[in-house]
């Protein structure tokens, strides 16, 4: 069964739509990275997981149940971790403690805070007695993650969990949160930028653009001004003066989407069979990352101010020997280019 | 001049004499606005939280009234409360008129708005990622609350600061509630009033300094909680 199950779920602030989730699963204990640009509704999602909103239409399932903010089962068993924590104004100690307490949970309560403070890296002896403004960011935000850990949550929701911190940190918050799903089965859900995250240790990535999710892998948004050109169709033209070319949008959508299953990369004048609808963009890689499966590698071009992230067989990659700095081009069927 | 050096030479006599009649204002005082203070805290602090922490129609204007009763002249309310206490007034078989208590109803009046006002500026002025983690470790609409004021708990204890300042000061209510009955509601600050208008300035200064020795107790008493916190 999964953990949960969303059915055309709308969330408004005021009139405007922050987010429209058609169907969405998520299996317990799995973890799942949540991706996209700022203001794509991430964050609002996160809360929504977290039944600390509920969405303004549709339902949001949770063990198969209907799930409400407050209700016993949300309280006891979910938690999230903002992108920017706040630590309320105690010490270390009291902070980490909190979530125990309000839940009358204060059994071995000094034992279990220094457990957490482990986990995160923090000597219990050194930081427990520590007011909230003696931290650094870092240390912040790992004692905000220690006040989650110490709840042994089913779920652990991490907003931009290593956005504002040190490697290190990263390392560390990255250590405990893998930890709290081999130990407990804890189910991550993490909103993040981060490719170690993503590719390294995430289950599967969802794209979200504009509160819609995006089911063809990391799409390339790309925002106007749009001309319209001499075939009727749009153009749009890129800081280096190539022309990427679009079909017109429906009313009320304003960025298009490259979907990068929908995309081909050739080395340039190596193309075989030239194809008549296919337009060409030349730009060069800028990151190559294995994913955890050992048999794909998502591969990062620049194309003037675009990146492109495409999924590809590791043996392609070596096959049109692929390394940063490469020059090649991509090929895309502008009819294909979908609007959001 | 020289009745001001008197005052100060008086005051000291009066409190290491333990004089009878000054230690029964001192103790009128403290018994009135004590209650005061505490009925304004026990209803304040709820109303000032759910006035900063819900968003509800009229909030505005809610607002608006309560910042407008920040400005209550003390004789109005000692007059509105002589009337609802006196005899024929609709709580006047209360018996509540020229008594502590009585001059304590006419405080909280005073004292409510300033509660409300600074501990709903203080909710709405605490961080907005408070709640959402109050929340997310599990926290129930009353411990958000709790939590939320303990939180605040310095612009609270500002509230209180202030709102205490005021009822110990206040002479209107006092006088017109209380009658300025010696022994029984003369206050220190209805024992000024009576003294200057007797001519004995020396005595309304000495009063006025105990006044103000009671005023500073109680700010390094609050002073120390907020250390504390």
């Amino acid at each position: 069964m999964y953990l949960y199950q969303i059915r055309d779920a709308d969330h408004f602030y005021g009139d405007k739509q922050v987010l429209s989730i058609a169907d969405l699963t998520i299996a317990s204990a799995s973890i799942t990275g949540l991706i996209g640009p700022n203001g794509s509704g991430k964050s609002t999602l996160l809360k929504l997981l977290g039944f600390l909103e509920e969405p303004t239409y549709g339902t949001i399932l949770f063990q198969g149940r209907k799930a409400a903010p407050f209700s016993k089962v949300v309280r006891s068993r979910i938690t999230l971790l903002p992108q920017e924590p706040y630590l309320m104004r105690r010490s270390v100690f009291d902070n980490v403690a909190y979530g125990l307490k309000v839940r009358g949970d204060t059994s071995g309560l000094r034992d279990r805070v220094g457990e957490a403070l482990t986990m995160v890296g923090l000597e219990s002896e050194n930081f427990a007695r520590r007011k909230w403004l003696a931290l650094s960011g870092g240390e912040a935000q790992r004692v905000a993650l220690a006040a989650r850990l110490i709840l042994k949550p089913n779920v652990l929701l991490l907003d931009e969990p290593t956005a504002s911190v040190d490697a290190n940190s990263a390392r560390l918050i990255r250590k405990a949160s893998l930890r709290a799903r081999e130990e407990w089965g804890t189910t991550l859900v993490v909103a993040t930028h981060d490719w170690q995250w993503l590719y390294e240790t995430c289950d599967s990535v969802l794209h979200l653009l504009h509160g819609r999710l995006f089911k063809g892998g990391l799409g390339c948004a790309v925002h106007g001004p749009w001309r319209i050109g001499p075939n009727g169709m749009l153009h749009k033209e890129l800081e280096d003066g190539q022309l990427l070319v679009a079909p017109k949008p429906e009313e009320g959508k304003h960025m298009a989407v490259l979907d990068p299953s929908r995309l081909t990369i050739t080395l340039p004048g190596k193309d075989i069979l030239p194809e008549r609808d296919r337009n060409k963009l030349n730009g060069f890689v800028i990151r190559l990352f294995l994913e955890r499966n050992g048999a794909t590698v998502q591969t990062a071009i620049k194309v003037a101010e675009l990146v492109i992230t495409i999924r590809m067989e590791r043996n392609k990659i070596e096959a049109l020997r692929l390394y940063p700095g490469k020059e090649i081009s991509v090929s895309y069927a502008p009819e294909k280019i979908e609007w959001f | 001049m020289n009745f001001i050096q008197e005052g100060f030479a008086q005051a000291v006599t009066l409190l290491v004499n333990f004089d009878p009649a000054t230690y029964s204002a001192i103790s009128a005082t403290l018994r009135a606005s004590s209650l005061a203070m505490a009925a304004s805290l026990a209803l304040g602090i709820p109303l000032g939280y759910l006035l900063g922490f819900l968003d509800f129609r009229l909030k505005k204007q809610v607002r608006i009234v309560v910042n407008t009763l920040l400005s209550l002249p003390t004789v109005f309310i000692g007059l509105v409360i002589y009337a609802l206490l006196t005899r024929k007034g609709p709580l006047g078989e209360m018996g509540l008129l020229f008594s502590i208590p009585g001059i304590a109803i006419g405080q909280v009046i005073l004292a409510l708005p300033i509660v409300v006002a600074l501990t709903a500026t203080a909710v709405e002025a605490a961080d907005s990622k408070l709640r959402l983690t109050l929340m997310s470790l599990g926290a129930n609409r009353r411990q958000i609350a709790a939590g939320t004021l303990w939180e605040v708990r310095l612009g609270i204890l500002a509230a209180a600061v202030t709102a205490t300042g005021r009822v110990l000061t206040e002479v209107g209510i006092s006088l017109m509630v209380g009658g300025n009955i010696k022994w029984h509601t003369r206050t220190i600050t209805t024992a000024i009033a009576l003294e200057t208008s007797k001519g004995e300035f020396g005595m309304g200064i000495a009063l006025g300094l105990v006044l103000l020795l009671i005023a500073l107790a109680v700010n390094m008493f609050l002073a120390g909680l907020r250390r504390r916190s």
